[in-house]
């Protein structure tokens, strides 16, 4: 599982461009459900049968990360680039970016009065390209990169980019490892293009035409200095999602999610996240409407190179994500 | 339940955005007798099906008003006993200090919202508001039997019950857009004594207030030929232009804009006319803010109109209305329903 969740978050995937993430859940994912396939907007859909009677449950990850895309190249091979996704420029200084191909090159400013003044639009890249010719030789405009990062693990705890959300693909593979008894059909699903608009899950639910859905996906926690206020903090176990600004979690889902935690004594948070999204907003809203909830793995500094989780509140969702499959869902 | 009845106990009840369904039973009620078919889907929109008498297929017309309220979501406990809450929906930071609350809780705790008295404050604070984050509940517990009985992210709705003030006018909360809702039971009143060919969905729809949510996969489960949002616009205040409110008494709004069917419009405004229906013309030249938005966009596309009620004070506990603005409103939607044949449905599909 850790060594899972440091491979995971080393892939590069920023949105639009998941396929070595995609192709590494396929392989893992091969022998552990009856079905796998990736759909038309790349999203990687694992079917689990269940018995007859059981109900069509669709579980959300994504496996894009936020980025950068190259936007100039000028004549001296410097880089200009946008975001993919929320990205602060803060986050960039000091950092090395990554190309699809391993190129690496590195994040700098300009001249700057005051730091305040920061904006991606002052920033490049360096590849170290001695021109413009040499720079396009290996990277093209339209290209995406991504910080890159090696991912740590100090005892309980992760650290590394892309926590958000690799951390919950491991969370639906490890569920799937450990799912023998469910009666439902279980679409296990790693999404596409979440960070720019949840646009992978929209298409995955309209396709798999799902009863419920769980998404799963990272929370801020306010347990940090100085910290804006919420009760959620790392190592508390997971967390069951009230409302985010994407969904209101449907209650049905959020009960069953609680009452099953605690019938099995899963360490739980309630979580109330009054900014941010997540695929749960899109699954909910397709066709006629699908109860959904959402199970969350409580992260510090999310959308930096930094971000850090628990590895017991990861082995939380696992435990109730396979707990609450086999409950009856009515 | 007569119309008013309807309004009073739906103005005082609960149902914050996603917690609607202790209004469900009440609606079911209340309009058992005027619809053949009521159900809900699977978010939890109330859809109240009176058939028409002309032969199948026949024209379905969906009327939608929302039946969610904005309101507060606890989200933290302070030592003392003391709650912390966030907005669900357009909260005004100003008009929740002071005000007493519902906490829906295991049991429904009636508490106070406080915060730092004006004798304590520091100089720069007396002529600020204060802000939400700033603010909490009191419902007299201490730390522990709080913490039994209020979980984080249990609802809170302001505890109001309506009032009747002079001239047939009501004040209270969540009348945006409850008053919608009775709407659509004076109308199947009306239609109840007449004679309509199309098929109606009184649509009472969850989580507006959060983005028009009920309405896109209730209108989805239903592709009507015809969608109309019956929701709230301001009212005519002191210090407000009258070219952006819509006066109280004088009819309903009848939208016009890029989310209005033209040919929806000209109907509605020539039956009025004919039958002296008073109205406003209310120009809405941005399309996002009623369901009338999310139903246009459903699926293949659906000629959408939109009345407004007007509604003074929007957002707070004393939201104020007209009923002869709903009865006006009522009386217009059940004549243009009426005077649906599949000629004017087919119709709709030629600008």
């Amino acid at each position: 599982m850790q060594e899972m969740i440091k491979s995971l978050s080393e892939l590069y995937g920023p949105a639009g461009r998941e396929e070595a993430v995609a192709a590494y859940i396929r392989d893992v994912m091969s022998p552990l459900a009856d079905e796998v396939y990736t759909d038309t907007m790349g999203s990687v859909v694992a079917v689990k049968r269940g018995s007859a009677n059981g109900k069509k449950i669709m579980l959300a990850a994504h496996m894009d990360e936020i980025g950068v895309m190259i936007t100039d190249i000028d004549e001296q091979g410097f880089l200009r680039f946008s975001n993919i996704g929320g990205i602060s420029p803060f986050t960039l200084i000091g950092q090395r970016a990554e190309f699809a191909d391993g190129t690496i090159g590195v994040f700098g400013f300009e001249k700057l009065d005051d730091i305040k003044d920061l904006k991606l639009n002052k920033m490049y890249i360096d590849i170290g390209a001695g021109s413009r010719e040499e720079a396009i030789a290996k990277v093209n405009i339209g290209d995406s990169a991504v910080i890159h990062k090696e991912c740590i693990i100090q005892g309980q705890r992760v650290i590394g980019k892309a926590m958000d959300d690799r951390v919950g693909c491991a969370v639906l593979i490890e569920t799937a490892r450990r799912l023998n008894n469910s009666p439902h059909e279980v679409y296990f699903v790693f999404t596409t293009q979440e960070e720019v608009g949840l646009r992978g899950a929209r298409t995955a639910a309209y396709s798999i035409d799902p009863d419920y859905g769980i998404a799963v996906d990272v929370t801020l926690t306010g347990d940090t200095p100085e910290a804006h206020r919420m009760a959620v903090s790392l190592g508390k176990g997971a967390a069951v999602k009230v409302k985010d600004a994407s969904v209101i979690a449907h209650p049905m889902v959020k009960d069953l999610l609680v009452s099953t935690a605690k019938a099995k004594g899963i360490p739980y948070q309630m979580e109330v996240l009054e900014r941010g999204g997540t695929d749960a907003g899109s699954i909910h809203l397709i066709r006629s409407g699908v109860p959904t909830g959402a199970v969350s793995v409580p992260c510090r500094y999310i959308h930096t190179p930094g971000e850090m989780v628990d590895l017991g509140d990861v082995t939380a969702c696992v435990d109730l994500l396979a707990g609450v499959l086999e409950e009856p869902w009515e | 339940m007569t119309g008013k009845d309807l309004l009073r106990a739906l103005s005082g009840g609960k149902g914050v955005s996603g917690y609607e369904s202790d209004l469900v039973p009440l609606l079911s009620q209340s309009f058992a007798p005027l619809a053949d078919e009521i159900k809900e889907d699977s978010l939890g929109n109330l859809v109240m099906l009176r058939r028409g008498t002309g032969s199948e297929p026949r024209s379905k017309i969906m009327l939608a008003a929302h039946m969610d309220e904005i309101g507060l979501v606890i989200t933290g406990y302070e030592p003392g006993g003391f709650l912390r809450f966030a907005n669900i929906g357009g909260i005004d930071d100003r008009v929740l200090l002071a005000q007493e609350v519902i906490v829906h809780g295991r049991k429904d705790l009636v508490g106070v919202i406080g915060a730092k008295p004006p004798h304590i404050q520091e100089p720069d604070e007396q002529d600020k508001t204060v802000k939400m984050n700033d603010l909490f509940i009191d419902v007299g517990l201490d730390d522990e039997t709080v913490k039994q009985l209020v979980e984080i992210g249990d609802m809170a709705t302001i505890a109001q019950q309506p009032v009747e003030l002079q001239n047939q006018r009501h004040a209270g909360k969540a009348l945006d857009d409850r008053a919608g809702v009775v709407v659509m039971q004076l109308c199947l009143e009306i239609l109840s004594k007449l004679s309509h060919s199309a098929d109606v969905y009184a649509v009472a729809t969850v989580q507006e207030e959060v983005g028009l949510r009920g309405a896109v996969v209730s209108t989805y489960g239903i592709v009507p030929d015809i969608g109309i949002a019956i929701d709230v616009g301001h009212g005519d205040i002191p210090g407000v232009p009258a070219y952006d409110t819509l006066p109280l008494g004088k009819g309903p709004g009848i939208a016009y804009g890029p989310q209005v069917h033209p040919k929806l419009y000209q109907r509605l405004t020539e039956l009025a006319k004919e039958w002296s229906v008073p109205y406003n013309v209310e120009p809405s030249t941005s399309p996002a803010g009623t369901d009338a938005y999310a139903i246009q966009i459903t699926q293949h596309g659906i000629p959408t109109a939109l009345i407004s009620l007007p509604l003074r004070y929007m957002h707070t506990a004393v939201e104020t209305l007209d009923w002869s603005d709903l009865e006006a409103a009522a009386r217009l939607l059940a004549l243009f329903i009426c005077s649906v044949d599949s000629e004017f449905v087919e119709g709709l599909q030629c600008f």
